[in-house]
């Protein structure tokens, strides 16, 4: 069965940008903080050997992992299961079949709000957590994709009842 | 829906909430560690004995509560709990939800003949349903009710039709199959399950650590035992002694907890008893099998025995624990193997196609190994200075890891058969793994950079007992089993749990 895969959202790269400046700028805090108020840090060595590659990780995660990352994700909805593709170096397709959802939930970060982004994740049984997110869905679209999977499954069961 | 008649555990069962405090202690130790840093640091003698009878009148005190707030009502289709001292938990669980029954007869029940009762459900937070002191003869039955619901029997008869291989011969009687399993043969599963190795280490690596060996023990071996210094062959003999009989009590430990041990197959019903203090049954239904382990460890293969584990759906938060009440045949013969595949309709051994993976999936491993042997030729070069015995040593670590490398490839295999998916492994021992494919939860397909460079990827199975990776299949193979796999579970509408 061939599968159409729908990218995300543009705006998930932003988000995924966002999200490394983030991180990164705690880490230039807490390097900054060491050189600045540590007493005696005469030990440590000249600030460029850690601004450097500090610069350099930006870049790399900045530029092009998250551009890798937004390229690759997408999602795809056949008749018979939910995929997802994500990872920018390590890649994942993930396929879960529609008879072994047990619930789905539309969830929104902070800063996926600011985005206007919201991430869907279905859940099946015994996996603890491993299961299907799709990340930089627009929150009308999550929430539509939510309602219909439910009546899918739900439609399911009454069948499997019936076969009782 | 009936009417919910509360009922309240008898009062011998106030030991069984005790226990459960202890328990709860030993669990979370860690957080006494302040209290036992303060009985460590004062100088104080009463402290430690405050302490420890303040926490002895708490055990009771909150037993007693326990026990009093613990009410247990079952109905037709379902179990009800209200238990919670301060905050009141109430629960319902179906019995067509329960993955497995557990009767645990234990040793401070059985002269009153009550037993408990302990179920599984499928909920993700993995409640576990347990009703202590029950009677026998009400716990047996509800066991029966339990297992045997109506509605799913009627169900499960239906997906016999479509199964050709399914024994059918004795349909009719209560009983389908029993084995029982002699002393010699527990005997032989003590050796080969033996937990010697593991308590051993347990205990050995505490004990460098607090160095009360150097400063305590050995000291007094010294003074006391002189004459363990005139022979070696005295101190080879005492250590030898000791293990021996280490190793005979986990041979006890195994007999004990296994003796008498009965496999009965009724109607679907798998379930096994045994203990010789404590008796425990624990019975599932086929339907809920999700997942069937055959071991095989080296002493086993010597001895030519297999180990059986039956796993149902097990929620994350007891994954961790499952080799406490799982369902367990410690100990078959090759026979006994046979005979148990089939009533549990694994494909038939000899039919299998074993498939390997492709010779590949060796460079990575063999990359690592082979910046062991210029590591090893290095470090053993700085500690004896030895050019020979660097590149002796060298070399042989690397064949010997190279050769496990080799062998733990060449033993592995995967087979699709009967809509099973098997995995056997193993270099010493043999291990196989096998899983209902409809029973799959998400299907993988993962790439690393270096396998995307090489063209393959893994494919990885979730199902409801634990996830298998089948590693190093070329990309187009991995997407085709896959697209495969998620076609055969979406379009297959029995039960799954």
């Amino acid at each position: 069965m061939p599968v159409n895969w729908i990218p995300v959202e543009p705006n998930y790269k932003s988000y995924l940008q966002l999200v490394v400046l983030i991180d990164m700028a705690i880490l230039a805090i807490i390097g900054a903080s060491l050189y600045l108020f540590l007493p005696n840090n005469g030990w440590l060595p000249a600030p460029l050997w850690f601004g450097a590659p500090w610069a350099a990780i930006t870049v790399f995660f900045g530029l092009f992992w998250s551009l890798r990352r937004y390229q690759f994700t997408a999602y795809a909805r056949t008749e018979e299961a939910m995929f997802l593709r994500r990872g920018a170096l390590w890649r994942l397709t993930r396929a879960v079949p529609l008879n072994r959802i047990q619930h789905v939930e539309v969830r929104q970060g902070f800063l996926e709000r600011l985005f206007g982004l919201a991430h869907l994740t279905l859940y099946t049984a015994g996996s603890g957590g491993a299961d299907l997110s799709i990340p930089g869905l627009a929150l009308a679209n999550a929430e539509a994709m939510k309602a219909e999977l439910i009546t899918t499954i739900a439609n399911e069961q009454t069948d499997e009842s019936d076969h009782d | 829906m009936t009417e919910l008649v509360w009922q309240r555990t008898p009062l011998l069962t106030i030991g069984f909430f005790i226990a459960k405090e202890v328990r709860n202690l030993i669990k979370n130790i860690t957080n006494f560690i302040p209290v036992l840093a303060a009985i460590f640091v004062t100088d104080s003698t009463w402290l430690p004995y405050a302490i420890g009878g303040g926490y002895l009148v708490f055990v009771i005190v909150s037993a007693i509560l326990n026990h009093h707030f613990f009410l247990y009502a079952l109905t037709d289709d379902a179990v009800h709990l209200r238990t919670g001292v301060f905050s009141k938990k109430s629960l319902t669980l179906k019995y067509e939800r329960i993955q497995q029954a557990e009767l645990d007869q234990t040793w401070y029940f059985r002269p009153f003949s009550l037993t408990i009762l302990r179920v599984d459900s499928a909920g993700s937070a993995g409640k576990e349903v347990e009703i202590p002191g029950l009677s026998i003869d009400v716990a047996q039955q509800l066991r029966q009710t339990m297992l045997a619901e109506r509605k799913a029997v009627a169900a499960e008869l239906r997906d016999d039709a479509d199964l050709p291989s399914v024994p059918t011969a004795k349909a009719n009687s209560p009983v389908d199959l029993e084995r029982q399993y002699g002393l010699a043969e527990l005997i032989r599963a003590g050796i080969f399950d033996n937990k010697l190795f593991v308590l051993l280490a347990v205990l050995i690596y505490p004990l460098s650590q607090t160095e009360v060996l150097e400063e305590r023990v050995l000291p007094w071996l010294e003074a006391n035992i002189t004459f363990l210094e005139e022979s070696m062959w005295l101190n080879v003999g005492v250590v030898v002694v000791c293990l021996t009989a280490l190793f005979v009590l986990a041979i006890g430990v195994t007999v004990v907890t296994n003796y008498n041990l009965t496999l009965t197959i009724a109607k679907q019903r798998f379930q096994t008893r045994a203990g010789l203090l404590s008796i425990r049954t624990i019975s599932f239904r086929y339907p809920k099998l999700q997942r069937v382990r055959i071991r095989q460890n080296l002493r086993a293969r010597l001895l030519k025995r297999f180990t059986v584990r039956v796993n149902q759906l097990r929620p994350s938060a007891h994954a961790q624990q499952q080799s406490s009440g799982t369902f367990v045949l410690p100990v078959l013969t090759r026979s006994g193997l046979e005979e148990l595949s089939r009533w549990l309709r694994l494909p038939t051994r000899q039919q299998l196609n074993w498939q390997r993976i492709s010779p590949i999936a060796l460079l990575h491993p063999s990359f690592w190994v082979a910046l062991s042997a210029p590591l090893t030729a290095t470090l053993s070069y700085l500690k004896w200075e030895s050019n020979l015995l660097a590149l002796a040593l060298g070399a042989s670590v690397w064949l010997a890891l190279q050769l496990y490398v080799v062998a733990r490839w060449q033993r592995y295999g995967f087979t699709q058969a009967q809509g099973w998916l098997g995995v056997h492994r193993g270099v010493f021992g043999h291990y196989e793994y096998w899983y209902p494919l409809y029973k799959a939860q998400q299907v993988d397909v993962y790439q690393s950079p270096w396998l995307r460079l090489l063209g393959f990827a893994d494919v990885i199975i979730y199902t409801a007992a634990g996830a298998e990776v089948i590693k190093y299949q070329p990309l187009a193979v991995a997407k085709q089993m896959q697209s495969s796999w998620l076609h055969d579970i979406a379009n297959n509408s029995t039960r799954w749990m």
